[in-house]
């Protein structure tokens, strides 16, 4: 697995493409159908994917459940800290057992200040979340700025 | 020799590039500011920063729009900051290039860089605080990041200032 992170607008997937030699095979993340995460070449805008996780929630407080088609038990996951956190490591570690080679094109989210809507402050959350646990399962992390990529793992 | 430098607010970049400025030797220093001075603040804040570079042996030319129609004294070391202001500019004043904001920054810069000795250009970081802003925001967002994209392409160097702490990340390592 490896994780391609950076500002929007930074030139990432084009760099992702280039450099892992990928051409085909991308799901964009934000139209792609949720189970294309297992099976895609690469994933390009991982955080609107992790957007649509958000909203496919059920309940009224918010929880993580089966109907992104995650291997997860489907009793629900409050989203507090902890319960995103092991959300996010289960899902780091499912994905890859089963894609091991995806290539995931995410942006970083968390450099501003706290949003003040609910949906966008558990989103950054969430996305934090999932992409430190990906940065772990990945054998490699780049971050591009200005189109140039710079090897953090 | 061209080098981009990037940077988030409070950085240190504009520090840093006044140093890079400095280092590249003797010869004639030529500033283009891009911030249009609004307001009595605005003025002061531009006449103070500008007064600090004339210390440095730097001459200050004002350029806001249409960089690419800037000829210079002479050739010497320029340093243009920032491309944001310059993108902004382009892209909302009633002069500016306006949907051709990304061509015309970029022409300009090609321009300075057949000009100048060396070319210093400082940039912004903008693009991480995840939100999403209105359309037109969204646009210069964008129009900005093809900008910093395109620059860093054509540079020998770039550089991003973490803090005060200057990464490279194109070019050779010396500092």
């Amino acid at each position: 697995m490896k994780l391609i992170i950076g500002g929007a607008y930074q030139g990432k997937l084009a760099y992702a493409k280039k450099k892992f030699q990928a051409e085909d095979g991308w799901a964009d993340g934000r139209t792609c159908d949720m189970d294309a995460v297992w099976t895609c070449r690469g994933m390009d805008h991982f955080h609107e994917y992790t957007r649509r996780l958000l909203e496919t929630l059920d309940g009224d407080a918010g929880s993580l459940s089966r109907s992104a088609a995650l291997p997860i038990e489907p009793h629900r996951y409050a989203l507090t800290p902890e319960a995103m956190e092991q959300w996010a490591a289960q899902f780091a570690a499912e994905l890859a057992k089963r894609n091991p080679q995806i290539l995931v094109v995410s942006n970083e989210l968390g450099c501003g200040v706290v949003p003040l809507d609910r949906t966008d402050r558990l989103w950054r959350e969430l996305t934090g979340r999932i992409c430190t646990c990906l940065a772990q399962q990945a054998d490699e992390v780049v971050r591009v700025t200005c189109g140039i990529g710079l090897r953090l793992k | 020799m061209m080098h981009l430098i990037t940077g988030g607010s409070g950085s240190g970049k504009s520090a840093y590039a006044e140093t890079q400025v400095l280092a590249a030797g003797e010869g004639r220093r030529i500033y283009i500011a891009t911030m249009i001075p609004r307001g009595e603040e605005g003025r002061q804040r531009v006449s103070r920063h500008r007064l600090l570079r004339a210390e440095k042996q730097f001459e200050t030319i004002e350029c806001y729009t249409g960089l690419q129609a800037l000829t210079l004294p002479e050739c010497g070391t320029v340093l243009l900051e920032c491309m944001s202001n310059l993108v902004a500019n382009e892209m909302f004043e009633p002069e500016g290039a306006g949907a051709h904001t990304v061509e015309a920054v970029l022409e300009g810069v090609r321009m300075l860089k057949r000009q100048a000795r060396h070319l210093f250009l400082v940039t912004n970081e903008v693009f991480s605080d995840g939100i999403a802003y209105d359309e037109e925001t969204m646009r210069y967002l964008a129009y900005l990041g093809e900008v910093n994209c395109a620059l860093a392409e054509m540079a020998d160097t770039v550089t991003e200032v973490v803090y005060g702490l200057p990464q490279r990340i194109k070019g050779d390592g010396s500092e």
